[in-house]
């Protein structure tokens, strides 16, 4: 069994007075160390399966596992949990808490896991360091740049040190240069830490650092190619 | 994980000033209104219980009728009948000083038109004992030159206001006729004339003993002649003898008097207070509770600040939920944040409501003229100051609840699409 197993999974939700079928029966095995894009119009269903993915959400039917546990069947408190240890998400829009300065918002997962005072710091510095903000800790993210805003948040990601990181229109939000530093870096992360990245993306150019591209139209598998 | 909480909401505080300062405002107006009243009310106490123990002492009570306090009249004393000498031999009883009043015809000195003058006035018997045993009771009276006080022994003497020695035609060294119960009269010298005061005070709480300027003061001893009958008394003060409980002998002279037939009830300086805490306990009550009202504005405001501060960060709390933060986690931090905004309230209201309540006694001390260096004393509770900021606090962290929870159960996927 992969690090990721959908078999199944479908996903329905209500939108005013029409019920929306996301996702239409989906099987889906990611192995650990993989980096996978997923990618597919507006409306295929990616950020539903973004969702399901990184245990933000449970299907409607079928079982989503991560590293063997049925997140269905998880209790809310135990999906937090698991999803602050074992998934890391880095957002279009960065999402970064406009009120805490770089170094808080990396720290930020650490505190929910009950990680001490000098080793969230520490840590929360030596990813700062990595993703190339080393000077930068104090500052809050409305005196960062757009760059700058998303390296935090990737060191966000990778702060409990999770299996996965999953990145939803990571370059979605930011100039082509910007964005193919920030898609190298991610790779090189992903590499040298052996993650396992999932990217939802429109960009063709993102989706070519991935090992494998998998399309979705209408809540389905349209089709996936492998790279190389 | 408190105080990483506490951090996260000190900074969304101060990340909104204006808005939080507001909410602020709100909880130290509402606090600063209570605090101040009961403070006020307390110096009130203080100031009234000071009076009563400056009287009192540890080791006097007074006999009064029966319903004085419970009747809850205008503060006027009610005649009674009392059996001095059997109140004297209660056990422990040190000293007695009685007030007796009448009204008797007067005849003075004659006037101009060669008649005498007379008339009906009021007549206070005196006994000696309160110039020596009972200081306290009697305000310090001065005397037009030559004059002097009752003293002891004294018997047929007589001491007048300066209005009622005008009227009456008489001065210092003269006399007069006062005509008793039937047929009995007294030819009275007059030892004394009281000045005339500046200003028109009269001394609340010993039941008219002070210099009333239309009184004349007689000693006790006279007035068992001209009425013997002892059913005019207004007020007995006793002292006890060192070794006695205040308590045990009230009651034994209750007891004592009761038996002989009189409606009187023996009254401490503890029954006196006990009735000043009843009376004030409600005024104050009836006062915390105007000032409540102001106090749920505020927190009203705290709840409208809450709602909008969680509806602002919905988004930041679909992200502390996709980064691993709990429902209660999300829920401390929002009543952490309310609660921060009731106990800074809270803090600053306690100290505006006593400066409010030391502005209000230093500017009655000064400009209302207590009489008989009565002040106000400026009383800071600690026990008050204490409830005050942990109930701010509460108060704080209840407005919260209600946003907080609904910030607490926002479905994550839900927080995070929201723009």
């Amino acid at each position: 069994m992969g690090l990721l197993h959908l078999e199944g999974v479908t996903k329905d939700y209500a939108l005013g007075k029409t019920v929306v079928h996301a996702l239409r029966g989906l099987d889906l095995a990611i192995e650990k160390g993989e980096i996978v894009a997923i990618m597919g119009p507006s409306g295929s269903g990616k950020s539903t399966l973004m969702h399901i993915l990184g245990a933000l959400d449970t299907p409607s039917e079928g079982s989503a596992s991560l590293e063997g546990h049925d997140v269905g069947r998880l209790g809310e408190d135990e999906l937090v949990t698991l999803r602050g240890k074992k998934v890391g998400f880095v957002f279009q829009t960065f999402n970064l808490i406009q009120t805490l300065t770089a170094q808080q918002n990396v720290e930020l997962p650490m505190i929910f896991l009950g990680v001490g005072r000098r080793e969230r710091a520490e840590r929360a510095r030596s990813l700062l360091e990595k993703v190339g903000l080393g000077e930068r800790v104090k500052h809050r993210p409305n005196e960062l740049s757009g760059g700058e805003r998303q390296r935090v948040a990737i060191a966000r990601a990778l702060a409990n040190n999770p299996e996965i990181i999953l990145a939803d229109e990571p370059t979605g939000n930011l100039d082509s240069e910007t964005g193919a530093t920030i898609l190298d870096l991610l790779k090189r992360l992903c590499a040298d830490e052996g993650k396992t990245m999932i990217l939802i993306t429109h960009d063709p150019d993102a989706a070519a650092i991935a090992g494998r591209i998998i399309r979705l139209r209408d809540g389905r598998v349209l089709e996936e190619v492998r790279h190389g | 994980m408190v105080s990483e909480f506490l951090r996260l909401a000190a900074q969304s505080i101060l990340h909104r000033k204006l808005r939080s300062f507001l909410a602020v405002l709100g909880v130290m107006i509402g606090i600063a209104a209570v605090v101040g009243l009961i403070s006020i009310g307390l110096s009130l106490e203080g100031m009234m219980k000071g009076q009563v123990s400056k009287v009192f002492g540890v080791d006097t009570f007074v006999i009064m009728e029966e319903d004085t306090f419970t009747r809850g009249h205008g503060g006027g004393a009610t005649q009674f009948a009392l059996d001095l000498p059997t109140l004297q031999r209660v056990e422990g009883v040190k000293a007695v000083a009685a007030i007796r009043q009448r009204t008797a015809f007067v005849q003075g000195g004659t006037g101009a038109d060669g008649k005498a003058a007379q008339g009906f006035f009021p007549v206070m018997g005196i006994s000696p004992e309160f110039s020596t045993e009972f200081k306290a009771f009697a305000p310090e009276t001065e005397f037009e030159p030559g004059g002097r006080d009752i003293e002891e022994g004294d018997v047929d003497v007589v001491v007048l206001g300066a209005e009622l020695a005008e009227r009456l035609n008489v001065a210092v060294g003269d006399s007069l006729l006062i005509a008793g119960e039937k047929t009995s009269e007294m030819t009275m010298s007059v030892i004394g004339i009281l000045k005339a005061s500046d200003e028109d005070e009269s001394q609340g709480f010993s039941g008219g003993i002070g210099a009333t300027e239309d009184t004349m003061y007689i000693p006790n001893a006279a007035m068992d002649q001209l009425w013997p009958e002892g059913n005019d008394y207004l007020v007995t003060a006793v002292k006890i003898l060192p070794g006695f409980k205040v308590d045990d002998v009230a009651d034994r002279a209750e007891t004592a008097l009761k038996a002989e037939g009189s409606r009187v009830a023996a009254v401490t300086s503890g029954d006196i207070n006990d009735f000043i805490d009843t009376l004030l306990g409600s005024i104050s009550v009836f006062l915390a509770g105007l000032a409540g009202i102001s106090l749920i504005v505020g927190g009203v405001g705290v709840m409208n600040t809450m709602f909008t501060s969680v509806l602002e960060r919905t988004k930041d709390i679909g992200v502390m939920k996709a980064v691993g933060a709990k429902n209660r986690h999300v829920l401390s931090i929002f009543l952490i944040e309310s609660g921060l905004i009731g106990l800074v309230g809270g803090a600053i209201g306690t100290v505006a409501g006593l400066l409010l309540s030391a502005a209000a006694c230093w500017a009655i001390n000064t400009f209302a003229n207590l009489p008989g260096g009565v002040t106000f004393p400026f009383v800071v509770s600690p026990g008050l100051i204490l409830v005050t900021l942990l109930s701010s606090f509460l108060i704080g962290a209840l407005s919260g609840l209600w946003p907080a929870r609904r910030g607490a159960r926002m479905a994550v996927v839900d927080a995070l699409r929201y723009e």
